[in-house]
């Protein structure tokens, strides 16, 4: 079994001798990097600066949030709203392995720069077993790039700290009980954000509709659970599909994008099975969505498909 | 204290076998499958784990050392997807793609008793992620359990304990898997 208590006391001493000087961590505000946040501050106080990157891609209300966050566990923190600089670097990107790469360097410069202004050497990353795993290697196929390891730019000058590489989401969940975080049940938040939950170009447009969605789905989805309707899922959003489809809005012909929504049930995410949620709740989130987002919505559809053969995100 | 060596052939679950074993107690380490085969042995491993692999490579790849890995090591050995099908291979069965892969929920009928189902049901379910399989098992090897798609799902050596299994019992949603590992342990231990 995972003894917490025991990698907490080994971790941060590992860490005191590792570190010399100032540090960054990237800071999304999820359980992995908030771990490792309270880890590192652990061993080496207000030398650890952490930084927060507002990619635009972010869900309603979060900068507010991750800002609150920092504030709450007495950080020393940097808020960067980068928005521009990752909506301008994703025009007219359709992959999502280039998606990903793009979104990897941009983070990496941004960090770079604060690095030079306050010199600092290293940084340090959430990353976690399934992040190395499923961006590949010499041995591996890849997956997909995740931002924070395949998506790392091949010059980056930064020293890097991973401390929670070899642990799954369930163990760093029990690091975030034991050392009393509020984000220890959040659910899993990738770094490239919205930006992969729109199959195809990340426009500003595309984002607020999924970020409407996302919204909408959470909020139903957490309430079920609430009130014992439901479990809840390992992880639940919604994923806009830009290709139309034709439906009947108020008497009018309607032709507008798709949203399917994706929840999965997992311990570690290296394996899932799609969540058996009530119908009465799915149509729930299927009328809030397309009354919500009535002009661009007319369509929603709820994914049945397990990892493998699908992933948790569509790219 | 047992100890068990994963060899790494590029799975994307080798790191789950690492963690299943590492769960139960037992000394274990990732070990690439180019490790020369005297460093792992001059270890004196109990039993090792032979990953299962990049795409493909179970039908027509090396597994770096793990043909003379096959020939040298006198302990149990159990081979999982492209491993399992590399000892196919390696034993003189047939690799070919299948008719119809398998990705994700399967069931696993088991057709012939072994001390590798000790508190194992008959049918359970069971998770796989193949686009090739063996589609016949070498001479000295017996035929343990299939599912719908896929005969040869478990198979083992005659007089050896040399298992093959097509899935995955590393993952959390095969639902007996940490019980095919304590069984497999139970082997090493006795060995």
């Amino acid at each position: 079994m995972f003894n917490s208590e025991q990698f907490i006391e080994e971790t941060t001493k590992k860490l005191r001798q590792e570190i010399k000087g100032k540090t960054l961590i990237a800071f999304s505000g999820g359980v992995d990097s908030t771990v490792c946040a309270s880890l590192v501050n652990k061993a080496i106080g207000n030398n650890l600066i952490a930084v927060n990157v507002d990619t635009g891609y972010m869900r309603k209300n979060e900068p507010a949030s991750i800002k609150k966050l920092m504030e709450d566990m007495k950080l020393n923190y940097r808020f960067i709203d980068a928005s521009d600089i990752f909506f301008k670097a994703l025009k007219g990107v359709f992959d999502p392995e280039e998606k990903r790469k793009i979104i990897g360097e941009k983070f990496i410069r941004i960090f770079e720069n604060v690095a030079k202004d306050e010199k600092i050497e290293y940084l340090v990353q959430g990353t976690i077993a399934p992040d190395w795993i499923e961006s590949g290697d010499e041995f591996r196929d890849t997956i997909k790039s995740h931002h924070n390891v395949g998506g790392l730019p091949e010059d980056m000058t930064l020293k890097l700290i991973e401390p929670l590489r070899d642990l799954y989401k369930d163990e760093v969940r029990k690091l975030a009980r034991t050392l009393n975080l509020i984000v220890s049940e959040k659910q899993p938040f990738p770094g490239p954000g919205l930006a992969i939950r729109i199959l195809g170009e990340a426009t500003k447009e595309r984002t607020e509709i999924v970020r409407e969605a996302c919204n909408i789905v959470e909020k139903e989805i957490e309430n079920a659970a609430k009130n014992n309707e439901m479990d809840l899922p390992w992880q639940y959003f919604a994923v806009l599909l830009p290709t139309k489809s034709v439906g009947v809005q108020g008497d009018k012909r309607a032709y507008g994008f798709v949203i399917a929504i994706r929840a999965v049930q997992s311990i570690d995410a290296m394996t899932c099975a799609f969540s058996k949620i009530p119908p009465e709740i799915i149509e729930k989130i299927s009328n809030k969505i397309t009354n919500n987002l009535g002009n661009k919505i007319n369509r929603v559809v709820y994914d049945i498909t397990n990892k493998p053969p699908g992933t948790v995100e569509w790219e | 204290m047992i100890k068990i060596f994963v060899i790494d052939n590029g799975g994307q679950w080798t790191h789950r076998e690492w963690r299943t074993l590492k769960y139960l107690d037992i000394e274990t380490k990732i070990i690439p499958n180019t490790t020369p085969v005297k460093e792992i042995l001059n270890e004196k491993v109990n039993g090792l784990v032979l990953s299962g692999g990049s795409p493909r490579i179970g039908l027509e790849g090396n597994l770096g050392n793990c043909a003379e890995l096959l020939d040298k090591a006198e302990i149990p050995i159990i081979g999982i997807c492209a491993g399992h099908q590399f000892i196919a291979r390696h034993y003189g069965g047939k690799v070919e793609p299948s008719i119809i892969p398998e990705f994700g929920k399967v069931e696993l009928i088991i057709i012939k008793n072994d001390m590798l189902f000790c508190d194992v049901p008959e049918k359970t379910i069971i998770w796989g992620s193949h686009n090739d399989e063996v589609t016949k098992i070498p001479n000295h090897f017996i035929h343990l359990a299939k599912s719908g798609n896929c005969e040869f799902q478990i198979i083992k050596h005659n007089d050896k304990p040399l298992y093959g299994l097509q899935f995955h019992p590393e993952v959390e949603h095969t639902e007996y898997g940490i019980q095919f590992f304590k069984n497999f342990i139970k082997l090493c231990e006795s060995n």
